[in-house]
């Protein structure tokens, strides 16, 4: 009988050390696997930048800095919120700007995963250097976003690892938003070379995001725009690092410098030409939208249904996709550049053909709009294309520099830079400084256009509702055109949003 | 003095058991006890064990039942049979005559529970016992869908008729929003997962079904036991003679309605054109080459008969009568010490659809060996291999006036895009799956003293499959697009079970009388895939056989893995106080690996009450009742909803294109699903939930059996109430968080009900046998809360304040969703617009608040019932429930001397279903449209562009009686020939005929209620022929 209940007390014995519960992440990685070695974050590091491409931020650059402005008008019927966008009838629950937001902190998350990270890590100096600089470029990449499209936003500092981290708190004020801004890029300009990757930022980078921060600080302090009048900064100081930051760019580096062919900045084949200083990382192999682009079709008109031909300078022929006419250029726009400016003649599409040269489709005719051949790519593999959008070009950077030196000679020069390739001659040269700079502002929307800017523009100088009919007919201030509302999902679930 | 010491049994590194036991004979004044042993009509017993009590002294008797044995003066010898009540005799030294009565209580009497068996009547819980003879004439692939209308309270769903495919089976309704809602389907002790497929298992093997439906019969089950358990044991080898049995049943297939296609081509073309005028589109059919570079002929062309082809596409694509056969032929052997049962099943399905054939053979041997009179080892293997090719869903319903080939003998194609033609899908797509499953169960039985009894359970399980897929070049949309597609799917998984339990029976008097069994279980379960494609191949002669001859640059390659564990501690305790009063209690506790690291374990107790009412005095004095028994139930018992890796923080996957080339990108957060309109949006998770645990369902059950009339009249009826908490949800997590979801448990669902089970043995007589089954279940669910409404995404009905959200399947016609998730409504409630008949003149449809196109003589009716003047969003009411009001089923049973009838109806009530295919170029709704010359008032106008808003026009009544199955059997039975036991023909019609006012194929929906079409309901006709020597 002892037998008996020794071994029924072993079985039981026996089980109770098998108890191990805990689970172990199988074929996944986690945070329990990852970040071990400098490869791990770099690949983290990529998978930041990545967030660009997902079509819910990367579409977002155009739904929201196009169509909410005077240079498009949007397709009828369609959805994402892009109709009220648009007509400026945007409110918390619009489903762009709640996925614009979003994809924003998704980025930051990211990026603050790659810092909390490599930070405290012992890879060697070179590459945290590196890593954590590429970071912080990011993470201000994306407040920059934020804070021009909804202006006080919650900022999130770390990586959300627990349910307790999902609710960060609001920014007291721009002054708690723009500070981390540039000093995330300072960190990034400071631990960075340059070195130019398709896709990724450099020092050069970093220095012109930093121009163009202090540029929209200081033209929206100068045009009264909320929220940065009660910045503790001076407009002028702003200006003066803008130009200085520009000037680092403009004249400390030979790897950037404009390019004297207008029509290949565009060349969608050529993401490494002069200008490209910050250019997203698509490709007409990949295997989803946001991998490969679809931007082109977003802009091209319908036809016929089938892809046609644009005709070059040259006379030959570039082949390119059929489009869902989604983001349509108004005529008034389209109007506003003069006849002998090439951004109009080389850059708007006004006449299609077939592979003979036949005219297949005429502006008026075929199809409503001039469409831009910005997003051109000749060997699109059926929807997919290797059209990407541009970030910062050089001419950016020329143009910022301008607005922020006022009409100096230098200032006069890069301006007129920017005109002759355009083959439009030097500009008027006795402007006053607030005459120069919106006389920058507007070479902005014609060298800049279609690139996902002008909505920036129009708000840092306070004209949304005096530049875009679709404003004024919405009957909005300019201050209630400064900002997109905070989505409500945030306001709703977020109890640090919500008490403000 | 002899020891013996067993053998220390040690398989797949896992501990069956120890056990030693001594045993210390004396030896003296030995004599040879002679006898024989006889069966109480007179018959010798051969193979009966005669043993002398208290020693291992035995032997068997011989094959004239005679037996010798040593054994002393004084010494009692106990003469066992399996099947017969064991008896005792001294040793006198006389030759002994032994005559064994046949046990009365047979397999009928006794119910499986879990972790044990309980007499019928000592029963607490609420269990159903399915009588699975009667469904033993039915050819199944697995006995899920078998169980339909079978037992109260239970609700299985058949709704596809292809070769090997599954039922849902519902006990009590749905607890779960994401968790499974399907029972646990236990095989002789082995947990195998949901009830729905249990493909593995031959019917004609299963012994018995029970289900366990309330919480104390389903609790001992724990986290896996919420949905209720259906216990299946298998037929086991038994000692005594040799049998050979045979079983043969053939089925023909024909389908029980009439197809809905155009057999009127030129009416087709009418309609179709008139569909297109009013949508502003150029007709079709009007003779010219459309723009796809197809010639459509003009109406007058197929009139006059100019155009030469007409095909009927429901002959080239459907087999004429599908022929199905299932055999099994099984062999029964055994002696006192071994026995063992053989069966090899041989299934072959054909579906109604060309090639699209089912094959599955079986082989199961079991053995059972009695290595000490305390010590019995019990196996079985069951190998299982499985073939499918599927060829199902042909577009029968194309359009007759395509020819099958072109003039050189291609397949004619409508159009570059014409990715339907019948044939050409047939005979150059390859989808097919191979699959193999092993099962192999081992136990061992210790009767450690007379009152204690160990078992020890060793339960492997593994299964296979791999899919072979390829779609050509041409004919196929992924075979165009990617110019050539192939892939090779592989799954394989395994479920390893481990259980010991100790079963303790005293008896203190006739008083007292307890049942304790503690035990524990160790079960692990991993599974993992990968799957290879391979796309742009420049030859496709080789099909998916040679992956490598595609572009290499365009491989894809997945795989996936998953393990869990579950350790359990569980025991019961049943205690009697004079046979009139019954307790159980039981417990089970349950850790998993699933859980979050805050909640790895679980405790689900319960409790039940029994009041034998029969058994006092004053009841038999009333001489009413023959039974009157009282039962009372509480239970909280569980449902692992959760996935492995759920509660861990989890990276995503991603590739970024830098420096020319793809590189992988590793990150926080990954993509879980994708939400929005055509499921454009991401969603995001992979913060860890270290609190994630089981859903808990708390149930009360009242039941009441009686039996009066000699037992002739049996009455069963149960009241539950069953509240699950907890339940799973994906809460929001505000944007800034860079997540959007996250799994917690809150959400809460109820369903309660009320079952009815009547059987009357009417006629018992020697010539005739008559007997009749009722059976009725009624479920109420109720969604009691959904959690938090923001971070749960709940929507606002603005008519009635209901608080909802969308869930399901979306509908393409309507771009919506016909189902909710709706605060105290049950799941699956159906909501959308009301229709008010068709508007018959513009100034009708304005008055009506609609405008535009919606305004049109010819157009649904929309009603404003927001009353805001305007047709919008705010209009949508709750437009029906697909649950049904109750359910229903009759058997009757008859016997004519040798013939026996079984007459099985089958009955849903008041289920509403979503019939979408009511409308949108059918052929028979079609003509009936809404015209100027013939305007009325139940459909619309053909306009091909309309866009359609998803209404109660499309929700229609789908209560029905089935005659689900009529079987005739006769029973050659002769007492010259003695070699044949058994030998029974039978005929059965599954199917026979539905009462209904649905006008679809087929009322039985799934359970959201949504009809797809598919193709009629096919009544099947078997003939079967069982013989047993």
């Amino acid at each position: 009988m002892k037998a008996k209940i020794f071994s029924t007390i072993l079985i039981f014995g026996l089980l109770v050390t098998s108890c191990d519960l805990s689970e172990e992440p199988y074929g996944f990685y986690s945070e329990a696997n990852f970040y071990k070695t400098a490869e791990d974050a770099e690949v983290s590091l990529l998978y930041a930048y990545n967030t660009l491409n997902f079509i819910e931020y990367s579409r977002a650059i155009f739904y929201i800095g196009e169509l909410a402005s005077e240079t498009c008008d949007v397709k009828s019927g369609e959805a994402y919120g892009s109709q009220d966008l648009n007509d400026w009838k945007a409110d918390a629950n619009n489903e762009t700007l709640t996925m614009y937001f979003k994809y924003c902190y998704i980025g930051i998350n990211r990026a603050n995963a790659v810092i909390d990270n490599v930070e405290n890590s012992t890879f060697n100096d070179d590459a945290k250097k590196k890593l954590i600089g590429e970071a912080h470029f990011l993470r201000a990449y994306h407040y920059f976003n934020l804070v021009r499209v909804f202006g006080l936003v919650p900022i999130q500092k770390h990586m959300v690892k627990t349910v307790a981290q999902t609710s960060p708190a609001m920014a007291e004020n721009l002054t708690e938003i723009y500070d981390l801004i540039s000093s995330d890029l300072k960190i990034a300009e400071r631990f960075l070379d340059v070195n130019r990757v398709v896709g990724r930022a450099d020092k050069v980078a970093a220095q012109a995001f930093l121009a163009k921060s202090y540029l929209t600080i200081a033209s929206s302090i100068e045009s009264g725009v909320p929220g940065y009048t009660e910045m503790n900064k001076e407009a002028e100081i702003m200006y003066d690092s803008a130009a200085y930051y520009a000037d680092k760019v403009l004249n400390d580096q030979t790897e950037y410098a404009l390019d004297t062919d207008l029509l290949h900045i565009y060349d969608i084949n050529a993401p490494d030409g002069p200008e490209h200083i910050f250019i997203m990382s698509m490709d007409r192999t990949g295997d989803s939208e946001g991998e490969y682009s679809k931007i082109g079709m977003m802009f091209h008109p319908w036809v016929a249904g089938t892809p046609y031909y644009i005709k070059n300078t040259d006379g030959t022929l570039t082949y390119a996709t059929y489009g869902w006419e989604v983001y349509k250029t108004t005529t008034a726009f389209y109007d506003s550049y003069s006849d002998i400016d090439k951004r109009k003649s080389d850059l708007l599409v006004t006449e299609v053909y077939n592979a003979n040269g036949d005219v297949v489709g005429k502006l008026g005719t075929n199809f409503t709009y001039a469409f831009p051949r910005k997003y051109v790519d000749p060997e699109f593999v059926g929807q997919k294309s290797s059209a990407r959008p541009y970030l910062m070009r050089f001419s950016e950077v020329a143009l910022i520099y301008a607005e922020a030196a006022g009409p100096t000679t230098q200032g006069y020069y890069w301006l007129n830079e920017i005109r002759e390739r355009a083959g439009l001659g030097e500009a008027d040269p006795n402007l006053g400084q607030a005459d120069f700079r919106n006389a920058v502002v507007q070479e902005r929307a014609w060298e800049l256009a279609f690139e996902g800017q002008r909505l920036f523009d129009l708000r840092r100088k306070a004209i949304v509702t005096t530049t875009d009919p679709k404003a004024q007919a919405a009957g909005i201030t300019e201050a209630e055109a400064a900002y997109y509302p905070i989505p409500q999902l945030e306001i709703d679930l977020n109890p640090n949003v919500s008490g403000k | 003095m002899r020891k013996r010491v067993l053998k220390r049994w040690q398989l797949v590194g896992a501990i069956i058991f120890f056990a030693t036991l001594i045993t210390s004979p004396v030896f003296s004044q030995q004599v040879v006890a002679k006898g024989v042993v006889k069966t109480n009509d007179g018959q010798v017993l051969p193979g009966a064990t005669v043993m002398v009590k208290g020693t291992m002294v035995g032997t068997a008797t011989t094959a004239d039942g005679q037996f010798e044995i040593k054994a002393q003066y004084g010494d009692t010898l106990q003469v066992s049979f399996m099947g017969y009540i064991t008896e005792e005799v001294p040793v006198t030294g006389v030759f002994a005559e032994v005559t064994l009565n046949e046990e009365t209580i047979t397999m009928a009497d006794v119910v499986v529970i879990g972790y044990g068996v309980v007499k019928k009547s000592d029963l607490t819980g609420s269990v159903s016992n399915i009588k699975v003879d009667a469904l033993k004439t039915i050819p199944a692939n697995s006995i899920d869908g078998l169980l339909q209308g079978r037992s109260a309270g239970l609700q299985v769903i058949q709704s596809s008729d292809d070769p090997g495919s599954s039922a849902t089976v519902r006990v009590r309704g749905g607890s779960s929003i994401y968790g499974s809602n399907a029972p646990l389907l236990v095989v002789d002790g082995f947990p195998m997962g949901d009830a729905g497929n249990l493909k593995q298992i031959n019917p004609s093997d299963i012994e018995t079904t029970q289900i366990l439906k309330d919480a104390s019969a389903s609790a001992i089950y724990g986290s896996r036991g919420a949905n209720g358990v259906i216990v299946i044991t298998t037929k086991k080898a038994k000692d005594g003679t040799t049998r050979v049995s045979f079983k043969q049943q053939t089925t023909i297939s024909q389908f029980s309605s009439k197809l809905n296609i155009w057999r009127n081509p030129v009416l087709m073309a009418q309609l179709n054109n008139e569909d297109r005028i009013n949508a502003g589109y150029e007709p079709l059919f009007v003779g010219e080459t459309y723009s796809n570079g197809v010639y459509y002929p003009s109406v007058e062309e197929i009139a006059s008969g100019e155009w030469p082809y007409y095909t009927e596409w429901d002959k080239v694509v459907f087999r004429d009568k599908p022929v199905s056969n299932n055999t099994t032929l099984s062999i029964n052997s055994g002696n006192e010490k071994t026995s063992f049962n053989l069966s090899v099943n041989y299934f072959d399905d054909k579906g109604v659809y060309i090639k699209d054939n089912y094959k599955k053979g079986i082989v199961n041997l079991g053995v059972n060996h009695k290595v000490f009179d305390f010590l019995t080892i019990n196996t079985s293997n069951i190998i299982s291999k499985g073939f499918r090719n599927y060829n199902s869903g042909l577009a029968y319903y194309r359009n007759p006036l395509w020819p099958v080939y072109n003039a050189d003998g291609t397949y004619f194609l409508a159009g570059d895009t014409d990715y339907t033609h019948p044939l050409a899908l047939t005979n150059l797509v390859k989808n097919q799956t191979n699959s193999m499953d092993f099962i192999s169960m081992w136990q061992a039985d210790v009767k450690l003293s007379s009152t204690l009894t160990l078992k020890s359970q060793l339960n492997y399980k593994y299964g296979t499959y791999v899919n072979d897929k390829y779609y050509p070049k041409k004919y196929t949309e992924t075979g165009v697009n990617n110019n050539g597609a192939a892939s090779i799917g592989n799954w394989l998984g395994q479920d390893i079970v481990s259980e010991t339990y100790l079963t303790w029976d005293k008896k203190l008097g006739e008083i007292h009388k307890f049942t304790a069994m503690a035990g524990f279980s160790y079960n692990t379960s991993m599974s993992r895939s990968s799957s290879l494609s391979a796309y742009d191949f420049v030859n496709e002669s080789t099909g998916n056989e040679n992956m490598a001859s595609g572009n290499p640059e365009k491989n894809e390659l997945s795989n996936s893995y998953a393990e869990s564990t579950l350790v359990s501690f569980l025991g019961r305790i049943n205690y009697s106080l004079r046979d009139k009063y019954l307790m159980t209690f039981t417990m089970r506790s349950d850790g998993s690996t699933k859980f979050g690291e805050n909640n790895k374990w679980a405790l689900f107790p319960s409790g039940a009450i029994s009041w034998k009412a029969h058994e006092e005095e004053f009841i038999k004095e009333m001489n009413i009742f023959d039974e009157l028994k009282f039962r009372l139930s509480y239970g909280i018992s569980g449902n692992q909803g959760i996935s492995p890796y759920q509660t861990l923080s989890r990276y995503g996957i991603e590739e970024y294109y830098t420096n020319g080339t793809w590189v992988t990108a590793i990150g926080p957060g990954y993509v879980s699903g994708y939400t929005g309109d055509d499921y454009r949006f991401r969603v995001w998770s992979g913060i860890p939930n270290e609190d994630l645990r089981w859903e808990t369902t708390a149930q009360t059950d009242f039941g009441v059996d009686m039996a009066f009339l000699k037992n002739r009249l049996q009455v069963t009826f149960d009241v539950y109430v069953k509240n699950t908490y907890d339940l799973l949800r994906q809460t929001l997590l505000p944007p800034s968080s860079g997540y959007d979801v996250m799994w917690v448990n809150d959400g809460e669902i109820q369903n309660k009900g009320f079952e009815f089970t009547l059987t009357g043995d009417i006629i018992h007589g020697n010539d005739y046998d008559f007997s009749a089954t009722l059976i009725y279940s009624r479920n109420r669910n109720k969604v009691v809360g959904l959690g938090d409404e923001i971070s749960s995404g709940l929507n606002t009905d603005v008519l009635t304040g209901m608080k909802y959200k969308f869930w399901g399947s979306t509908l393409s016609t309507f771009s919506a969703y016909p189902n909710l998730l709706a605060i105290g409504q049950p799941v699956n409630v159906i909501y959308g617009y009301k229709v008010d008949g068709i508007i018959q003149s513009e100034g009708e449809g304005l008055a009506a608040g609609l405008t535009g196109d919606l305004a049109q003589p010819g157009e649904f009716k929309y009603l404003d019932i927001s009353g805001d003047g305007e047709f919008s969003d705010d209009d949508r009411a709750i437009i029906g429930d697909p649950n049904p009001d109750f359910i229903m089923s009759l058997s009757l049973n008859g016997r004519y001397k040798n013939f026996e009838a079984e007459i099985f109806l089958n009955g849903v009530f008041g289920n509403d279903i979503i019939y979408q295919n009511r409308w949108g170029g059918q052929a028979n709704t079609m003509p009936l449209r809404w015209t100027q010359d013939n305007p009325n008032n139940d459909y619309p106008s053909l306009r091909q562009n309309r866009k359609y808003y998803f209404s109660d026009w499309y929700v229609k009544d789908g209560s029905y009686v089935r005659i689900q199955n009529v079987s005739l059997a006769y029973n050659f039975k002769s007492e010259k020939v003695k070699w044949l036991n058994e030998l029974k023909l039978f005929v059965n019609a599954a199917n026979l005929y539905t009462f209904t006012k649905f006008k679809g194929y087929d009322p039985e929906v799934g359970t959201n209620g949504i009809y797809w079409g598919g193709y009629p309901k096919l009544r099947r006709w078997t003939l079967g022929l069982d013989v047993t020597f």
